[in-house]
């Protein structure tokens, strides 16, 4: 096989089997890789019912056939499971140099099954696996575990782990790779915790191989020169990063604030990119085979939030800034360093704070719940606080370590946490950008930005500019990108290079790479395959329609100041026809005649 | 004026392009671990810098070579490996001081960046021209005034 | 009327935001004046083959002026006129 490896890898820690098994050709081609793969596993594989963190659910690390090759800012991989915060299909999406190395150690995925006695970290080198006693690492920091687990194993070696966090099974922990990249929302570092799996370092000598390299390459440079001579992707995102959209929320009143109860910060311009850019930022940073190096290598110097690493980047900046109230940037950045090195979803961690924050606002979260902590609006210190406390599963860390949604029901307002399917709605209002509202409400794995990021065309205007406040269209737009999104993931490409690129160049890539002829069309076929995939995964897991919802907040409580002053979300309106634009009934049900034009069976 | 593959390890962002576009024109697939060029990572501070054969005026892995693979090429004066006459010893491997020469454990040869014949394939992927080929007379004073330039800023305000 | 810059547009005016004094009537008017002040570096993000570019973000009073009516949406002394070049994320 070319781009594709053919050889899934396969551990059991309960029984500490390890095997190895072909990928089968018809799979690869319908679900491509990566997200598409794990959630075609997980369908073949998972009983939907299972408890996330029981032996039961599996753990999949999967990267895609682009993967490992030069396609520009292809490195990606995806860790599918069945994730602890949400009881949804999770696939958590990471970069780094981790995914790249699963494929030339010679698999297209790792499916680890089942839950070791005691703590133990997985070595893959090459056809070498070792099942490793994790004793002497568990506790650690995601950095202090990357140092002695290459201490043991290789200096080179490539490591994926969890922090105390995973360890503690915080419902958002997430999976760290290369010290800073995350497989972060949905829990999946919690699943690995409860699977006494601290890491899987890995190191991989062999090769990807390419169908036809002359016509890759030249599929490849074309891309590559689209992508550097649009300016979001050739430029932009390099000089300034994702914190970028800071002001461009702010200024179009689309930037959430105070868990949601406004959208305008006024001093916004004090945490975005051109400030960070001028005072954290040490220089860029790309993943494997990127040529955007959006990734910000930054440094505090400030004794008080001292560190270096690399972010925030824009939600994070978002959360711990304006959700929260917070305008001071080196407090910010301490506090995504921490989620860094104790392996937490920066997003969760920061809505959570957010949400707790409107608790005590409400005095229903006192000075005595959270330990004399003052969780006031502003109150940088407190957020910092919190959230080491969350990572080491201290105090009142303990209780934030839930999420925002059991947080907030432990409270008996389960409406004041801003989350779809139980996972946190990220930095983007629905109240002011109409489509972004639908896409959380719909999105498989709970609210999401970049599973259909419609915020291209409603804010920035790229591939085409929308108005952010209609709903008419936003139906389709919202599939489209979800289907694109969707396909793209499943490739091992990163979604940043559609600042750039579509379908059709995807396409091309994948077809020159892998010598398996995909037009257009069949690869926009195989992002809508695996969106209904992952549909019927939740329905059979027990999610419905009801779960298609915004909180009330976002449907009822107009925005009080800026740009999008007086704005609700529309959603109602709009779900039913993206219902029957997607092919299902009116309970969100896909119909035996959509999933057979999909090739899947009810 | 010779042409030198200058190395901004400065504007290096750890992508790994050169070591795939170096493996795919070499041998025909992506394996990074069959290079002649690698690019070594330092997380914590998010530096990265690329490596590869300098091809040295004095280099040490010449006269080491017994079977006389490797030679200097008196028309580019660069430092060439003829594979046909490697034995496989790794004295280069040991010899060269940067650890550029490097021992490929699956195909059981050393490898060295040869300048791809003049068009080096690691420069024309670098994104963010960490790699550039370069004429060296001009590429090394052009090194020295930009790093000049930041006292006349500093001592400007 | 308020202007205000971000981004790369920051190094390109030397500014973050200034009180321009210059009676303009419609946005195109205000954006070929900014060109006269500021030049090419500014104008190459901004302006593309004598149009609005696509891609740049106009707001006045937080409105997009793409959804107006783009140079000739009218301005009034006491509008806020915000300027992006194209940037991303995610």
């Amino acid at each position: 096989m070319n781009g594709w490896i053919g050889k899934i890898l396969r551990v059991n820690l309960s029984t500490s089997k390890v095997s190895t098994e072909a990928l089968d050709p018809s799979i690869a081609r319908d679900y491509i890789g990566a997200r598409g793969l794990g959630t075609k596993i997980m369908t073949d594989e998972v009983d939907p019912k299972v408890d996330p963190l029981s032996p039961e659910n599996k753990l999949i690390f999967v990267p895609g056939p682009l993967t490992g090759t030069y396609a520009p800012s292809g490195g990606r991989y995806n860790v599918v499971t069945k994730g602890a915060l949400t009881g949804a299909i999770a696939a958590s999406n990471s970069g780094g140099v981790w995914g790249p190395e699963l494929k030339f150690a010679g698999y297209d995925a790792l499916i680890v099954e089942g839950a070791a006695p005691k703590p133990v970290y997985l070595w893959i080198r090459n056809e070498t696996v070792e099942i490793r006693d994790a004793a002497a690492v568990w506790g650690k920091t995601v950095p202090d575990t990357t140092d002695a687990i290459r201490a043991e194993t290789d200096d080179d070696a490539k490591v994926a782990c969890i922090g105390p966090a995973g360890e503690n099974r915080v419902m958002f922990a997430c999976i760290m790779n290369d010290l800073h990249r995350a497989a972060g929302r949905s829990g999946p570092g919690a699943v690995m915790g409860s699977k006494n799996l601290k890491a899987v370092a890995v190191v991989g000598t062999g090769a990807v191989s390419c169908a036809d390299p002359k016509t890759f390459e030249s599929a490849v440079m074309k891309a590559r020169d689209k992508i550097q001579k649009h300016p979001v992707g050739g430029t932009g995102l390099r000089l300034y990063g994702t914190n970028v959209l800071t002001n461009i929320l702010n200024q179009v009143g689309g930037y959430p604030t105070k868990n949601f109860q406004d959208a305008y910060f006024p001093t916004a311009d004090k945490i975005g990119g051109e400030s960070l850019a001028a005072t954290l930022l040490q220089r860029p940073k790309g993943c494997f085979s990127c040529i955007i190096s959006c990734g910000r290598v930054t440094k505090v110097s400030n004794k008080k939030y001292a560190g270096e690493g690399e972010g925030p980047e824009y939600e994070t900046a978002w959360g711990f800034g304006g959700d929260c109230y917070v305008d001071d940037l080196d407090a910010i950045t301490k506090a995504n360093y921490l989620c860094n090195e104790y392996g937490m979803d920066a997003i969760t961690m920061a809505a959570t704070v957010a949400c707790a924050m409107e608790l005590y606002e409400m005095g229903l979260i006192t000075l005595k719940d959270t330990g004399g902590i003052a969780l006031e609006w502003g109150n940088a210190e407190a957020m910092v606080e919190v959230t080491r406390l969350t990572g080491t599963g201290e105090g009142f860390g303990k209780r934030l370590g839930v999420g925002s949604y059991r947080l907030a029901d432990s409270c008996g307002h389960p409406e004041l946490s801003m989350s779809v399917k139980k996972q946190e709605i990220p930095a983007y209002d629905a109240r002011a950008v109409q489509g972004i509202g639908l896409n959380y409400a719909t999105a498989n794995g709970g609210a999401a930005h970049v599973r259909g990021y419609t915020i291209s065309p409603e804010v920035l205007g790229v591939p085409m500019k929308v108005d952010k406040d209609t709903i008419e269209g936003k139906p389709a737009l919202v599939i489209l990108f979800q289907n694109l999104t969707a396909a793209l993931d499943s490739t091992g490409a990163c979604l940043f290079t559609t600042f750039g690129i579509g379908a059709d160049e995807l396409a091309e890539m994948l077809s020159t790479l892998t010598g398996v002829e995909y037009t257009t069309a069949e690869f926009m076929k195989c992002g809508d395959r695996i969106w209904n995939l992952e549909r019927q995964w939740n329905l059979n897991a027990g999610l419905s329609a009801k779960d298609d919802a915004l909180p009330p907040r976002l449907l009822n409580e107009p925005i009080k100041t800026g740009a999008s002053k007086g704005m609700l979300s529309r959603l109602p309106e709009m779900l039913p026809t993206y219902y029957e634009l997607r092919g299902w009934d009116e309970y969100g049900v896909p119909t035996p005649a959509k999933l057979g034009e999909l090739g899947l069976t009810a | 004026m010779a042409k030198m593959l200058m190395i901004s390890a400065d504007k290096c962002t750890g992508c790994h392009n050169c070591e795939l576009a170096c493996s795919m024109s070499h041998e025909g697939a992506f394996r990074p671990d069959a290079t002649r060029v690698h690019v070594y990572t330092w997380e914590r501070e998010g530096f990265s810098v690329p490596m590869m054969c300098q091809h040295c005026r004095d280099a040490p892995c010449i006269p080491v070579c017994t079977p006389h693979a490797l030679t200097r090429d008196s028309a580019s004066g660069w430092v060439d490996l003829d594979q046909a006459k490697c034995i496989g010893c790794k004295m280069c491997v040991q010899a060269c001081p940067f650890g550029n020469a490097i021992w490929d454990e699956q195909t059981h040869k050393v490898f060295k960046c040869d300048y791809c014949d003049g068009d080096p394939a690691c420069a024309k992927f670098c994104p963010t021209q960490a790699i550039e080929w370069v004429d060296d007379l001009t590429a090394t004073r052009k090194r020295k005034r930009a790093f000049s330039e930041k006292f006349k800023n500093a001592f400007s305000e | 009327m308020k202007v205000q810059y971000f981004a790369v547009l920051r190094d390109v005016t030397g500014k973050k935001e200034e009180d321009w004094q210059q009676r303009e009537a419609t946005v195109g008017d205000l954006l070929r004046d900014l060109v006269a002040r500021y030049g090419r570096a500014f104008e190459r993000w901004v302006i593309k083959d004598g149009d609005l570019w696509d891609l740049v973000i106009v707001l006045v009073n937080g409105h997009d002026v793409r959804h107006l009516q783009r140079f000739n949406t009218p301005l009034a002394p006491a509008d806020t006129v915000v300027i992006f070049p194209p940037v991303g994320g995610g």
